[in-house]
C-alpha cells in the first residue's frame, strides 16, 4: 500500500485550488490513412464518420476523469493524419470540403479544436501539398475548430524557402480573410521546423505517419505551481532552484501520466505521450513570464532572460522525465506572447522585442508564438522572420515554430484582443530593413552538417 | 468494487465542523475509514479517507452533497479519488 502523508494531500489540493494546476489538453490522435477513398466527397464522409466513431466519448471521458480526480482538464482535442497525405488530390476545393467535414466532426463530438489540416514540405511539394496550402485561407476562414500546420524545415532536409514564402502569403491571406476579428485566423496556423508527430498542443497538433491507429496524448500545465515555488524561495541558489523546479514538475507530470493512462484505457486507445511543456494562459498566476520574473528579473526581456528560461526549461524536462516513460510532443516551456499576460505586458512596455524572443526560442519551445505584428508587414519581412525561427530549429535539432498574426489595419503599439485562451497583446515591431533579395533566391537552404549523424 | 476518496476540508474554525461533514458522508452511505484534523491560528484543516461501494453513492453525488454542507458551514471541501495522491508524489 502506498503511504500518503497529510502534507502531500494538502499540497495537491493547494496546487489545484490556488495555483491553477490543470491538465491543459487531452488530445486524441486518430489515423485517417484508411479514409482515403479517391473521390473527395467520399473521403470527407469517411473522415467525418471515423472521427465521430473514435472520439465520440472523448469529452465524456475527460469530464469523468475531471470529476474523479478533481483536476480541471481544460481542453479536449483531436489530431489527425496530415490531410495532404490522405486526400491525394491536386484540387484545393477537395481540401476545403475535407476541412468542412473535419469542422463538422469536431463540432459533433464537442471538442474545441482539431489539428492536422497539415502538410510536410520541408524537402519539396507534392501536388497534394500545393493544393492543401492553397486551400488554407478558405479552410481557416470558413471553419471554427480546424487548425493548420505546415512543416517547412527540418534538420535532415534544410529549409524549404519556397514553402516559407508561400506560408507568408497564406498568413497575409488569412489576415485579410479574418480582418474583422483582428485576423484571429492566423492564430490557428503554425509553421514548423522539425514538427513532432505526437504534439497534443494546438494549433500544431497532428497525428504523424509513425503513430498508432488511435492514441491519447496529454499536455500538462502548471506554470502557477512552479511560479509559487520559485517565488517562495528568493534566496535559493541556482542549483537549489533547479532542484525545486524539478520536484514540482515531477508532481505535475505524474498527474498528466495518471490522466493519460486512464483516458487511454477508457477510450480503447494507445497511451501516446505526455508533453512536458509548461503552457501559460492569459490568467494572472498562470504565466511563464511570471516564473522568470520571480527568479529575479524585473520584467521578462531583461538581460538574463534567456539564461533564466534555459534553466527553467531544463529543470522542467529533468523533473518531468522522471515522472513518465512516455515523454513526447513539444516538451518545453512555451513563450506565446498574447497567451501569457505578463509576457504581453513586457512587450507593451518595451522590455521584450521580437529579437529577444528569437533568442529565447533557442533554449525552449516553441518559437515566435502568438506574436501580433502590423497588418501591413510585407510578405518578405514575414518570410524572413519565419526563416530565422526555422534556422534555429534546424541547426539545434529541435522543434521551432512560428505563429505570427499580421493584424489587419493595426500598427505597432496598438492593442489586439484575440479572446479566450488566445489572449491579447500589443502589435510588435518587425524590422523593415530590406531582405527581398535574400528570401526570394528560391529553393532550399541545404541541410546542415548536423543532419549527417549516421 | 469499493472506491476510496480523500475528502479535504479547509476554512475558519467553529463548533461541530467535523460532525457535520461526517453526517453528510454518512447520509451518502459512505464510510469514514480514517480522519485527521487540526486547528492552527483559527484555521480548521481536516483530511478524511472515505470509502463506499458502487451503487451506494458516486464521487459526483458525494461531492455535490459536501459542497452544499461546505457552503453552509464555511468550509472549502474537495473530494478526490485516492489515486491522484498516490500517483502524484512517487513513481
Amino acid at each position: 500500500m502506498v503511504f500518503i502523508t497529510a502534507q502531500e494531500i494538502l499540497e495537491t489540493v493547494s496546487m489545484i485550488r490556488s495555483e491553477n494546476l490543470d491538465v491543459r489538453a487531452v488530445t486524441m490522435g486518430i489515423s485517417l490513412v484508411d479514409c482515403a477513398a479517391g473521390e473527395p466527397r467520399r473521403t470527407a464522409e469517411r473522415i467525418h464518420a471515423k472521427i465521430v466513431r473514435r472520439a465520440g466519448r472523448l469529452v465524456e471521458v475527460a469530464a469523468e476523469l475531471q470529476e474523479k480526480y478533481g483536476v480541471p482538464i481544460v481542453n479536449r482535442r483531436v489530431s489527425v493524419t496530415p490531410i495532404a497525405g490522405v486526400v491525394g488530390s491536386d484540387d484545393p476545393e477537395a481540401y476545403l470540403e475535407v476541412a468542412h467535414a473535419l469542422d463538422a466532426a469536431a463540432d459533433e463530438v464537442g471538442i474545441d479544436f482539431l489539428g492536422g489540416f497539415s502538410a510536410l514540405v520541408q524537402k519539396g511539394f507534392t501536388r497534394s501539398d500545393t493544393a492543401l496550402i492553397e486551400a488554407i485561407p478558405d479552410a481557416i476562414g470558413s471553419t471554427n475548430r480546424v487548425c493548420s500546420s505546415v512543416n517547412v524545415a527540418s534538420t535532415r532536409a534544410g529549409i524549404n524557402m519556397d514553402a516559407v514564402l508561400r506560408m507568408a502569403d497564406v498568413l497575409l491571406a488569412v489576415s485579410k480573410r479574418t480582418a474583422e476579428h483582428d485576423s484571429i485566423g492566423c492564430a490557428k496556423i503554425v509553421i514548423f521546423c522539425n514538427a513532432p508527430e505526437d504534439n497534443p498542443f494546438m494549433a500544431g497538433a497532428m497525428h504523424g505517419s509513425g503513430e498508432a491507429e488511435c492514441s491519447i496524448n496529454v499536455a500538462i500545465s502548471g506554470p502557477g505551481v512552479v511560479r509559487n515555488v520559485v517565488a517562495a524561495n528568493p534566496d535559493a541558489s541556482f542549483i537549489e532552484l533547479a532542484d525545486l523546479i524539478k520536484r514540482t514538475t515531477f508532481k505535475i507530470t505524474r498527474v498528466g501520466e495518471l490522466i493519460a493512462q486512464e483516458a487511454s484505457q477508457l477510450l480503447g486507445a494507445e497511451l501516446g505521450i505526455i508533453d512536458l511543456s509548461l503552457a501559460p494562459t492569459p490568467a494572472v498566476g498562470d504565466s511563464i513570464a511570471e516564473i522568470l520574473e520571480s527568479m529575479g528579473l524585473e520584467a521578462v526581456g531583461a538581460p538574463g532572460t534567456t539564461a533564466a528560461l534555459a534553466m527553467l526549461n531544463d529543470a522542467v524536462k529533468k523533473g518531468g522525465t522522471m515522472a513518465t516513460s512516455s515523454t513526447g510532443g513539444l516538451s518545453g516551456a512555451f513563450i506565446p506572447v498574447s497567451e501569457d499576460g505578463a509576457m504581453a505586458r513586457a512587450a507593451a512596455e518595451g522590455n521584450l522585442s521580437i529579437e529577444k524572443l528569437e533568442a529565447m526560442t533557442a533554449v525552449c519551445s516553441l518559437g515566435l508564438d502568438m506574436i501580433v505584428v502590423p497588418g501591413d508587414t510585407s510578405r518578405d519581412a514575414l518570410a524572413g522572420t519565419i526563416a530565422d525561427v526555422m534556422a534555429i530549429g534546424m541547426i539545434n535539432s529541435k522543434t521551432t515554430g512560428a505563429r505570427l498574426i499580421p493584424a489587419a489595419g493595426k500598427q505597432v503599439g496598438e492593442w489586439v484582443t484575440l479572446g479566450g485562451l488566445f489572449g491579447e497583446g500589443p502589435v510588435m515591431k518587425v524590422s523593415t530593413a530590406g531582405n527581398s533579395a535574400f528570401v526570394r533566391r528560391g529553393g532550399r537552404i541545404p541541410a546542415p552538417l548536423q543532419s549527417l549523424t549516421n | 468494487m469499493r472506491t476510496t476518496v480523500i475528502v479535504t476540508a479547509l476554512g475558519p474554525d467553529s463548533h461541530g465542523l467535523l460532525a457535520q461533514v461526517a453526517t453528510t458522508i454518512a447520509e451518502q452511505n459512505a464510510n469514514v475509514d480514517d480522519v485527521s484534523q487540526t486547528v492552527a491560528n483559527g484555521m480548521f484543516t481536516m483530511i478524511m479517507f472515505v470509502s463506499f461501494d458502487q451503487g451506494e453513492t458516486t464521487i459526483a453525488e458525494l461531492k455535490d452533497a459536501l459542497e452544499v454542507t461546505g457552503d453552509r458551514i464555511g468550509l472549502q471541501i474537495s473530494v478526490q479519488h485516492e489515486n491522484i495522491f498516490k500517483f502524484m508524489h512517487r513513481v
